[in-house]
């Protein structure tokens, strides 16, 4: 074999050598693979709305949410973790979103649910998938009652419990009471459930009147409702329809001449009506302004004032927190699997004043108190719009009758 | 009873007047440019959120030169977009003024925030009036004032100058309208920005009473199209009678099924098409037929 001929075939010793090279070369990659597994970011996916009517208060749930990562400095068990955040348009849609992101971008964990409707449809793929689901908004009872499965965990307190808190403090106003509620599930659901208690209080509904979502003129039920002379209206309106609602109250001079009450409001939904028109008394998860705030919330809300130029919604405070249980809980699970992140979540505790708050052992609803919170009779402030008027129920003892049973809930969980 | 039906019926004239406003814009320029301005309900949401600052900067006295920002849009919009749909398949400009829709709605996210803003009516118009069983707030009798004054103006504009002419021609044969020598490109840019400024001006009327936020399109949109559909597709009086049914129709459903509320517009135009399957003042035209 001469020189040119042997660059053209391989020899013996070099086709070994190819050979042991090649079959040690995985094992040499190996290391490199494994390590940049271990370097990769974990992804937390957060399912939020983009669009719609739906996008003010999602996107305080998701600056929350966001600033929560930012505190535990962008990582989860000592590796980076970073959010993935999609849309909740329709149902339908949320739940394929929320597929996308447990089977493309393989997250850990999925946080979001900002309506009722969206986080039910998800709530069921987190179900089937076994996927850890906060749930940070949605009120349904459903979620964490005939529907709840042991993958999902609920932030705020749904209907009833909200309705329990609230009814007692509102018969001081009077017991015969306006319902102008939305016409649809979670509308429906806060009639019937302070209609029970109201008859079981020996009070009477004076009017009733169901409205479709998106009414842009409430002049004709506001003259029903003067004609009516109620004690109290209980709404049960959401978003833009009670904003427009409370701008044509005032504009028809009913501010101040009968209460109006709420639960399960959102801060902005009051700060879009304005400070000439806005009233109520409404329930809220949180106030920034709350002199009852812990420390750690007092750091939250000045940071975010910091960052935002504006104060922290309540939303802003339930991504905040509903972030803070899912990290806390992957921390106790000291790992990502599914299981073991569900067992985290259940263990999870942090102090709220006297305080030991968590998810409930049998529905996975976040035991807390809720604040009844009042507009202020002149406000002055472009954001500064409640006072805090009490944090119900007043005893630890209480809360176990507020938040029902396990029979009442109605959540049967089936083992991981 | 009575004297709640006459409330009742008081108030549904209102929201009827504010309906026309913005029906009348989209007939406008479905009459002219024959094309169905899914994007008319955006326009009306671009005029809240203009006189919104405008009303910010400089007070309420400036709040009237939201309609012409908004018209100035809008024909922007047709210089660039909408000219390319003529003679086209009506099916590309439902898509692209769909479209149109949803970007502005984005851009006003952009500029302003997602946020829903406080705006009240000036001080002016604040307080109500009760005449009798008749209770009315000063604020919307001046809608009701302000919404007259334009439609008359139209109307004058339409029947009396020129360019009205122009206007009422060209929607009934383009083609010959320009064989006489008119740049019609130019009328269609009017007209276009004309609706828009109707829209604009709706929305600054609406604004101090409904929420505004950058969705309020959808809550206006859908009532103009279901006026524009009984009035008669193309005709003006047809949009205001109709608008003016509707706000009263919708008015009594809530003194008697509020359920059925927003409902009761749909059955008014189901019935008015079984009836008159052209609209109420609906008319046969060359182009369309």
């Amino acid at each position: 074999m001469d020189h040119a001929s042997s660059r053209l075939f391989v020899t013996r010793r070099q086709a070994v050598r190819g050979g042991a090279a090649l079959a040690v070369a995985p094992a040499l990659a190996m290391p490199f693979v494994g390590d940049a597994e271990a370097a990769a970011p974990l992804k937390i996916g957060m399912v939020l709305a983009k669009t719609g009517s739906l996008v003010d208060q999602s996107e305080y749930l998701a600056a929350g949410t966001v600033m929560a990562l930012e505190e535990a400095n962008n990582t989860v068990l000592g590796r980076p973790c970073q959010i993935v955040w999609l849309d909740e348009p329709t149902p339908q849609a949320a739940q394929q979103n929320m597929q996308k992101l447990i089977q493309e971008q393989r997250v850990i964990a999925v946080i979001g649910g900002a309506l009722s409707s969206d986080a039910l449809a998800m709530e069921s793929v987190a179900g089937r998938l076994k996927m850890p689901f906060v749930i940070t908004n949605a009120a349904a009872r459903e979620i964490t009652g005939r529907d709840c499965n042991r993958y999902t965990f609920r932030l705020q307190p749904d209907v009833p419990v909200q309705a329990r808190v609230l009814s007692p403090y509102l018969m001081g106003y009077g017991r015969k009471w306006y319902f102008i509620t939305a016409n649809y599930a979670f509308g429906q659901d806060i009639r019937r459930t302070f209609q029970d208690l109201l008859k079981a209080a020996g009070g009477s509904v004076v009017g009733d009147d169901q409205v479709p979502l998106g009414t842009p003129d409430y002049s004709s039920f506001i003259l029903k409702i003067r004609e009516a002379k109620p004690d109290m209206i209980l709404g049960g309106i959401v978003g833009g329809d009670l904003s427009t609602f409370l701008k044509q109250w005032n504009e028809l001079g009913m501010k101040g001449k009968i209460p109006f009450a709420e639960i399960a409001i959102g801060d902005t939904d009051i700060w879009g009506v304005g400070p000439e028109a806005a009233t109520g008394i409404f329930t809220s998860m949180w106030w920034y302004k709350n002199p009852a705030n812990t420390p750690e919330e007092q750091n939250f809300a000045a940071a975010y004032l910091k960052r935002h130029g504006k104060p922290a919604a309540d939303k802003a405070w339930m991504g905040w927190i509903g972030m803070r249980s899912l990290l806390g809980g992957i921390e106790l699970a000291k790992s990502t699997a599914p299981a073991a992140i569900v067992r985290g979540l259940e263990s999870w505790r942090t102090k709220v004043g006297d305080l030991e708050v968590g998810y409930r052992k049998f529905d996975h609803q976040l035991v807390l108190r809720t604040l009844v919170i009042e507009t202020k009779p002149k406000i002055t402030d472009k954001w500064d719009y409640f006072d805090v008027k009490a944090a119900l129920p007043k005893t630890a003892a209480e809360l176990p009758a507020v938040f029902g049973s396990e029979q009442e809930v109605g959540c049967h969980m089936a083992a991981i | 009873m009575l004297d709640l039906l006459l409330s009742q019926a008081a108030n549904g004239l209102v929201l009827g007047v504010l309906y026309v406003l913005i029906a009348v814009g989209l007939s406008i320029i479905f009459g002219l440019l024959g094309i169905v301005n899914f994007a008319h309900g955006a326009f009306f949401a671009l005029g809240a959120f203009v006189a919104l600052t405008l009303v910010e900067r400089f007070g309420w006295w400036a709040a009237i030169g939201a309609p012409f920002i908004v018209g100035g849009v809008g024909m922007v919009v047709e210089l660039s977009l909408i000219r390319r749909l003529y003679n086209r398949e009506p099916l590309i400009g439902l898509i692209l003024t769909f479209a149109l829709a949803l970007l502005i709605e984005a851009l006003i996210r952009v500029i302003w925030g997602s946020a829903m803003r406080p705006f009240s009516p000036p001080t002016l118009f604040s307080g109500f009036l009760i005449w009798g069983p008749v209770l009315i707030t000063r604020y919307r009798l001046f809608v009701l004032a302000a919404t007259v004054a334009i439609l008359l103006g139209l109307w004058a504009f339409f029947a009396w100058t020129p360019f009205g002419r122009i206007l009422r021609a060209g929607g009934r044969d383009a083609e010959m309208v320009g064989l006489l020598g008119i740049n019609l490109p130019a009328v269609f840019t009017w007209t276009f920005g004309l609706g828009c400024a109707l829209a604009g001006a709706a929305g600054l009327l609406a604004a101090p009473l409904w929420a505004v936020d950058p969705s309020m399109a959808s809550d206006a949109v859908m009532p103009a199209f279901v006026i524009v559909t009984i009035g008669g597709l193309g005709s003006y009086p047809g949009a205001i009678i109709a608008g003016l049914l509707v706000g009263i129709v919708t008015a009594l459903t809530i003194q008697f099924a509020p359920q059925a509320s927003s409902a009761a517009m749909y059955v008014l135009m189901a019935v008015v098409l079984l009836l008159r399957p052209r609209g109420l003042l609906g008319e046969r035209w060359e182009r369309f037929e």
